[in-house]
């Protein structure tokens, strides 16, 4: 029993990585139809612009987050405007083709800068980190899913009670109609891409801090379940997308506790092929393409 | 060492590539872009290797055995997906690999993570440029058949396709099937030349490749994906000057192809022609009969 509810805690810490890196997906696919399959190198660029703040400006934890998030933004941003904006109205497929392209880029560039292997954060801070916390939970953990729940919280906000919220709401709709009742849709799209990407860096730092490790290809390891988290819940209700991806999570280390570690990475991809079989538009529902 | 020396190993992989290409180039042509290809080349890449480094077959049968059940496979998966919209498409066959691979990463009889080993040494240049010839061969006929006609007409318009008597569904089968069943004779005989099968060449970053080829050389002729599917691969291979940047510039390539040649790096005249030709006329032809029919 014990193993049980440790196994669905540590389940939930890992899941809510996943939730932030999904909504990322699901906010920018959405809004631009885009499938950004750099987002997880800029959570990856965003890990390793915690890594900088910390060894370079000082080290505290709310700079980490801060550069970490501010890195993710930019190359966000950068990659709206130098490869998706041109590619407006493309299928889904070209944008896939051309973010795929980005992200090796992304990736090969940043292992030939720091190198192919993971690097370690400052040790000093692991030590106290994984101290436990509540009988379960190290407080490296408790961090990740305090952080990750709160960037989930700040993203509802923004979709549920802002007016950009409103508008990417809109654009996921109908974007002819939105942008004739006189939605910005550029810059609302740009909005959204910063959004998700800060959110995507901020994430990145509490959970490079929890496992005390960046590495140049660490996106694919979260990517991949953020994608299936997005498709399996469906873009339609942002909600969907977390409760998905905290039970994946939680399903992942079951079957890595029960069953066998290897099983853990099957897991998420059966599932989804057993979904998109019974229900194409994802348990939740999509907007229409 | 042999006729081509270093250049043989990049040739033969070359000829794979388009074997397997072309198999994508049949599947795709019924609109399903699938990023199965390497799984299923790789299921068969195990089948094959297995029975003839644990049962001592000859390569032939060893393959083809590999072959027809990976085309019954690509039947069954064909027939799961061949109702699903095409970006769901593409997720699912992307998420079969993905499985595929995990469970071949867990199953101890064909080597688990260490990889299936100890398979002999039985493909060479001959027998690789003939599964090339075959599987252009196959394509080709593919191409020019009434099932061909009726795969195009299916990806311009399904529900016109379908109103008009084509079967989607046993199209769509059909061409998964026939695709599958190349990719597992490009995988069975790679098998047979790199000596070892690992579960990570059954992933989605392998399946790519193939996607790739198919949309650099422009999915609406066969030349342009083979072509491609020559060039990119020896192209990397001309890269090596540049080592660690290859992957950077092989990234690169994508992005510019994608974002200045949308119809395809290599024939983009030929898609030109290709929107006047065969499907078109179909497809134009389909609108007139329903015009004619709602006007009675």
């Amino acid at each position: 029993m014990e193993i049980f509810v440790q196994q669905i805690l540590n389940g939930l810490v890992i899941g809510s990585t996943y939730a932030v890196v999904a909504i990322g997906f699901s906010l920018v696919f959405i809004v631009l139809r885009v499938v950004n399959f750099a987002h997880p190198d800029i959570f990856m660029l965003g890990m390793f612009g915690g890594l900088a703040g910390i060894t370079h400006l000082g080290g505290s934890i709310p700079v980490a987050l801060l550069s970490g998030a501010i890195a993710a933004c930019l190359a966000g941003l950068v990659l709206e405007r130098a490869v998706i904006r041109p590619l407006h109205g493309r299928d889904v497929l070209t944008t896939l083709l051309a973010t795929l392209g980005v992200s090796i880029i992304i990736q090969n560039a940043t292992a030939l800068i720091v190198g192919p292997d993971p690097i370690s954060y400052v040790g000093g801070l692991n030590q106290r980190w994984t101290a436990q916390a509540f009988g379960y939970l190290s407080h490296g953990q408790l961090f990740n899913l305090a952080v990750s729940l709160s960037l989930v919280a700040v993203a509802s906000f923004y979709v549920r009670r802002t007016r950009y919220g409103r508008a990417t709401r809109a654009i996921a709709e109908r974007p002819d109609v939105a942008a004739a009742f006189g939605v910005n849709v550029v810059r609302v799209s740009q909005v959204t891409v910063a959004l998700a990407s800060a959110m995507a860096g901020v994430g990145a730092v509490s959970v490079s801090l929890l496992y005390g490790n960046a590495w140049a290809f660490i996106g694919a390891v979260f990517g991949l379940k953020a994608f299936v988290a997005m498709l399996v819940a469906g873009n339609r209700h942002f909600e969907g997308v977390v409760v998905v991806a905290l039970g994946l999570g939680v399903l992942e280390a079951l079957v890595a506790g029960y069953v066998s570690s290897g099983m853990r990475d099957a897991v998420a991809f059966l599932v989804l092929i057993g979904v998109l079989y019974l229900r194409p538009s994802g348990l939740f529902g999509s907007y229409a393409t | 060492m042999s006729t081509f020396g270093y250049w043989e190993p990049v040739l033969i992989f070359a000829l794979l590539n388009v074997v397997a290409t072309c198999g994508l180039y049949v599947t795709a042509m019924s609109g399903q872009i699938s990023m199965a290809t390497a799984a299923l080349a790789g299921i068969a890449a195990y089948a094959a290797a297995v029975l003839t480094a644990n049962f001592d077959w000859p390569l032939i049968p060893a393959a083809l055995t590999a072959t027809l059940g990976v085309a019954g496979l690509g039947a069954a998966l064909g027939y799961l997906i061949a109702d699903m919209r095409d970006f769901v498409l593409k997720l699912t066959t992307l998420a079969f690999g993905e499985a595929a691979s995990t469970l071949a990463f867990n199953f101890h009889y064909i080597g688990g993570s260490n990889g299936f080993s100890g398979i002999p040494l039985y493909t060479d240049l001959p027998i690789v440029a003939l599964a090339a010839l075959v599987a252009i061969f196959v394509a080709w006929r593919y191409d020019r058949s009434s099932l061909g006609l009726a795969s195009r007409a299916v990806r311009e318009d399904p529900l016109a396709a379908a109103s008009s008597g084509v079967s989607v569904r046993r199209v769509r089968v059909i061409g998964f099937a026939t695709g599958a069943g190349l990719a597992a004779v490009a995988g069975s005989l790679s098998a047979h030349y790199v000596l070892v099968v690992v579960p990570g060449q059954l992933g989605f970053f392998y399946s790519l490749t193939f996607v790739i080829f198919l949309l650099a050389g422009g999915m609406y002729t066969l030349w342009g994906p083979v072509l491609a599917a020559l060039v990119l691969t020896v192209l990397p291979e001309l890269l090596r000057f540049a080592s660690s940047y290859r992957l950077i510039l092989f990234g690169l390539i994508i992005v510019l192809v994608v974002m200045l040649r949308p119809e395809g790096l290599i024939s983009f005249r030929m898609r030109a022609r290709a929107s006047t030709g065969l499907a078109s006329s179909y497809r134009r032809l389909l609108a007139a009969w329903a015009r004619r029919d709602r006007e009675g």
